[in-house]
């Protein structure tokens, strides 16, 4: 996949972070504890532990939230406790840091890299009281379990009203851990989130609307649309996707994001049955791949990525070539593909060779071709990758008509804000693993998705030994 | 009629009227150098030759895709009557460049007949019946052409029709033309021309030269029959008009459909789009068009070093043909490697085995066809050995259609990296993974393997006689039809198991 999204951000905030340490870190930590500073100030107390208890509060929020942390809970929590101890020493320069953190407010992903970074920097001077503070907000927040969740939806609360308590607010991610549950929880998350996720956004009037649309595709059982179970994908001794679990209900807009090499790309070709797992279930709105894989195949629409399509036909010759083999009648692809040529913009090209085509015009023809049979599934593999503004737009308001007919859409992009804005369940991979699953909301935990993201794939701490680079040669 | 002469196409126009020129100083120069010849050669040749030209004129039109001048159509809005309008119209007919031709040679033809002891007025009535009939076949088919066929003739189609020709008549041209007539004329065309002289194609010169002969119980049949042509030929053009007038063209087949190219004319199914798509990638892909320039030129070349060698002229001749056939056969063994990672298309379409692997093969027969159908003649025409037909095309048709059904099978279960698209065809592939390549090798061998009792019926032809020649051309056939069908299954059946291992090859390939 592209990686061009996340380099430039670790980039820029390493050398930033070298420069002004500790001023920055104590801004930083105030900036991010804008979400908790509401239930602070619901305490309204000054007390010398009002800081801890605001910490745990929303940490403990977030922990009922966003349950897919546990990977590196351990290591959060170390970092936490570390970052805990770090703050209660700095808690002086606070307030003079405040007004750099407003000026800042802007910039939430620099901001998430940072905290991170300040965190394992913290790790190192790691000081014995630290233990004991963990302990103390253990207490606490098992009697401030249950904090409301406001927290989540109040990522963008003003900064300035945070000065009395700024330290906490690193601790969220890492404090809720050790607390609320000492043994991290990997397996219980994707054992119990795909049953809750049905309910919460059934479509069943639509789903019956779709069904009167596609004509030959009897009525799938259950309302989700995608069943994943222990999918396991090996490439020779690499294992691509490690037993990943997803549930996409139908009517729903799934995106899938993650780092490179994460499995996205994999998870997708085995869900379009162009590869062959090596273990794991799949189900299509009913259907079990592995027993009828035909049948399967014909509910979905599949745009790859990466991949080459026959681009030496014409632009017309190809949506027929895609709606031939799908067993559409020709006048029907005649009248589809003169719609999707005009609905994606492409009318003007319809007799020039694909190959002539720019590699955004080539997407938009390769997505018209998987949409020409009218599939109740949409399987996008980077569906915006080099599409301009304008026609991603046109293509965002296409699929979430799709969608809203009752249309299942899944897709994986690096475009954290796009996948926030159109998405209505996220899933993070990484590693060929699901780190966090859910509504937008959930898996985001009152950050930004793409904080969020980094955060979990843990990448933007790991940026040391370039030291060289800062020293310029001449 | 000068009226084409304006316009852009004056040159072609022009070299159009001095090919016909020549044609027609060429046909009437014949004709009248039969005068000489003795009665039966003569009778033979134009029956024959008659029974060409309404053929060329029923047929040619339908083949050209010319634009009728006199389509009735255009003169509805005249408000002419329509019971008057097929004669007005074949009468115009007469007044063209061709009938100018035709007039010609019909002059030539009763000449001709006047020398070869027709009495004048036999003879007069002849022309005058052929010139007829010729005439109002031309409008025939023009009028079944602007009925059946789209006004636009598509160059694909185009390109089918020449192909179609080249299979039919380039073979017979070769035959008739290899024969020894010496003026005698082999039993076998003179029956055949007797029996033609019978039917409504020959009827006209058969009745003509009948007379002359003295045969009357022909010359009745031939007589009847012609009269018969010319108003059956009268009643159906009538018809056509009063049907051109009053029925409007079927809406659906005006449809717009134009910009597909082959798409527009091969069903409208999977393999359609497969065949359509396949040769598409046939004509624009360097990579396959090189493969298929190959083939002829290893095919002839394979006879020179066996010459230096010293094997006799006669069988070195007969080497190309079944070498051609073999490598034709061979050359689709690795076709879906040729798709590269466009392959995912097929496999995300649940695209049936049988008909992928059906539809790759039709580029491959399209050009293989017309080239074994000049191949074989000639070579036969070289060796004088026409008795060799049927066993020639049933080896032809083994070693073809067997590597064909050998192919598929191959192209599925072993492929292996080629250049890919938009590569030079002869730049050695670069993989990460380098994989021994047998799947060549297994082709041919295989192929030849199958083939070994068609191959030995063969050989057993040339050695002992010609009780062999029958049983070497249905074995053949059998053969090469037995083994592509079961080929095309078995491949179609591991492609219905095994897309996603293919997938899995082009990724890594």
């Amino acid at each position: 996949m592209d990686d061009h999204d996340e380099q430039p951000d670790v980039a820029s905030a390493a050398p930033a972070e070298k420069k002004a340490a500790t001023t920055r870190t104590s801004a930083v930590r105030i900036v991010a504890a804008r979400p908790t500073k509401k239930p602070a100030g619901r305490a309204s107390a000054p007390r010398t532990t009002a800081a801890k208890a605001a910490a745990v509060k929303s940490a403990s929020a977030r922990n009922d939230s966003v349950k897919a942390e546990s990977a590196d809970a351990e290591n959060k929590a170390k970092e936490a406790k570390a970052a805990a101890a770090k703050r209660a020493a700095a808690k002086a320069a606070a307030a003079r840091a405040a007004k750099a953190a407003a000026a800042r407010e802007a910039k939430e992903k620099a901001q998430a890299e940072r905290e991170e970074q300040e965190a394992q920097a913290a790790r190192e001077k790691r000081a014995a009281q630290a233990l004991a503070e963990a302990e103390a907000a253990a207490l606490v927040a098992q009697e401030s379990d249950e904090a409301p969740e406001e927290p989540i939806f109040r990522p963008s609360a003003p900064a300035a009203t945070s000065e009395p308590e700024p330290e906490p607010a690193p601790a969220p991610s890492a404090e809720p851990e050790p607390a609320a549950n000492p043994d991290p929880e990997p397996e219980p998350e994707p054992a119990s989130s795909p049953e809750p996720e049905p309910e919460p956004e059934p479509e069943p009037d639509a789903a019956a609307a779709a069904e009167a649309v596609v004509v030959d595709v009897h009525a799938p059982a259950a309302s989700d649309a995608i069943v994943v179970r222990g999918l396991v994908k090996d490439f020779g001794d690499q294992r691509a996707v490690n037993a990943i679990d997803l549930t996409v209900p139908a009517g729903s807009f799934y995106g899938i994001v993650g780092p490179n090499g994460a499995g996205k790309t994999t998870t997708l070709s085995v869900l379009a049955g162009l590869l062959r797992a090596d273990a794991g279930e799949v189900e299509i709105c009913g259907i079990d791949q592995a027993k009828n894989p035909l049948g399967a195949k014909r509910v979905m629409g599949v745009l790859p990525d990466r991949l080459r399509t026959f681009d030496r036909l014409t632009g017309r010759q190809l949506l027929h070539y895609y709606g031939l083999l799908r067993g559409l009648s020709a006048d029907v692809i005649e009248k589809r593909s003169a719609d999707l040529m005009r609905a994606f913009d492409l009318a003007g090209s319809v007799g020039r060779v694909v190959s002539d085509y720019s590699a955004g015009m080539t997407k938009k023809i390769m997505l018209a071709g998987a949409m020409i049979h009218s599939p109740r599934v949409l399987v996008l593999d980077e569906p915006f990758e080099s599409v301009d503004p304008v026609s991603s737009a046109v293509i965002l308001d296409i699929l979430r008509a799709y969608v809203d007919h009752g249309g299942t859409v899944i897709l994986s992009s690096h475009g954290m804000d796009l996948v926030e804005r159109v998405c209505s369940r996220v899933a993070i991979i990484v590693g060929g693993e699901v780190l966090a699953e859910g509504t937008v909301d959930e898996v985001r935990a009152g950050q930004t998705l793409e904080s969020r993201f980094v955060e979990l794939s843990g990448g933007a701490s790991e940026v040391e030994g370039l030291e060289w680079l800062h020293a310029f040669s001449d | 009629m000068l009226g084409a002469l304006r316009g852009d196409r004056v040159v072609r126009t022009i070299a159009g009227f001095v090919v016909l020129a020549a044609v027609t100083v060429a046909v009437c120069v014949a004709l009248l150098s039969l005068a000489d010849a003795p009665l039966p050669v003569a009778r033979t040749v134009i029956v024959l030759g008659g029974a060409a030209a309404v053929l060329g004129f029923l047929v040619g039109p339908i083949l050209t895709g010319t634009a009728d001048q006199l389509d009735p159509r255009r003169f509805r809005v005249f408000g002419v009557d329509v019971r008057a309008m097929p004669w007005i119209l074949a009468l115009g007919a007469l007044v063209s460049v061709p009938s100018i031709a035709l007039a010609a040679v019909a002059v030539c033809f009763v000449i001709t007949l006047v020398a070869l002891g027709t009495p004048p007025i036999f003879a007069i009535l002849a022309a005058v019946f052929g010139v007829l009939s010729l005439a109002i076949a031309a409008r025939i088919g023009m009028a079944v052409s602007s009925l059946l066929l789209p006004e636009r003739r598509s160059r694909e189609l185009t390109a089918l029709f020449v192909l179609a020709v080249i299979v039919v008549a380039f073979p017979a041209a070769v035959f008739f033309a290899s024969l020894e007539w010496d003026g005698l004329v082999p039993d076998a065309v003179a029956s055949l021309a007797s029996v033609i002289a019978s039917t409504p194609f020959g009827a006209v010169p058969g009745f003509a030269l009948a007379v002359a002969a003295g045969d009357a119980a022909g010359a009745w049949l031939s007589g009847v029959v012609a009269l018969v042509t010319v108003i059956a030929l009268g009643a159906f053009w009538a018809w056509l008009v009063a049907r051109l007038l009053t029925h409007t063209d079927r809406p659906t087949t005006t449809r717009e459909r134009s910009g597909l190219g082959w798409f527009g004319l091969l069903p409208s199914n999977a393999f359609g789009a497969i065949a359509a798509r396949s040769l598409v990638y046939w004509s624009r892909d360097r990579r396959y068009l090189v493969n298929v320039v190959i083939v002829p030129i290893a095919g002839v070349l394979t006879v020179f070093p066996l010459l230096v060698a010293g094997v006799p002229l006669y069988i070195a001749a007969l080497v190309p043909v079944p070498v051609m056939a073999l490598f034709f056969g061979w050359l689709p063994h690795n076709d879906a490697a040729y798709d590269s990672t466009a392959l995912w298309i097929h496999v995300a379409s649940g695209v049936r085995g049988a008909a992928d692997r059906f539809g790759r093969l039709v580029p491959i027969a399209l050009v293989a066809l017309p080239v074994l159908a000049i191949a074989i003649p000639v070579s036969l025409a070289l060796v004088e050995s026409w008795y060799l037909l049927m066993p020639m095309i049933g080896l032809a048709a083994s070693l073809f259609l067997g590597g064909l059904g050998v192919s598929s099978i191959l192209s599925v279960t072993s492929p292996y990296a080629v250049s890919r698209p938009g590569d030079s065809p002869f730049q050695q592939p670069q993989r990460s993974a380098s994989r021994a390549g047998y799947a060549p090798a297994i082709g041919f061998i295989a192929t030849l393997v199958l083939s070994a009792p068609t191959i030995w019926l063969f050989v057993m032809t040339i050695l002992e006689d010609d009780a062999y020649n029958p049983a070497t051309f249905w074995v053949g056939l059998a053969t090469g039809v037995v083994v592509i069908a079961a080929g095309a299954m078995i491949g179609g059946r591991v492609w219905d198991r095994g897309g996603e291992r293919l997938m899995e090859f082009v990724e890594t390939a």
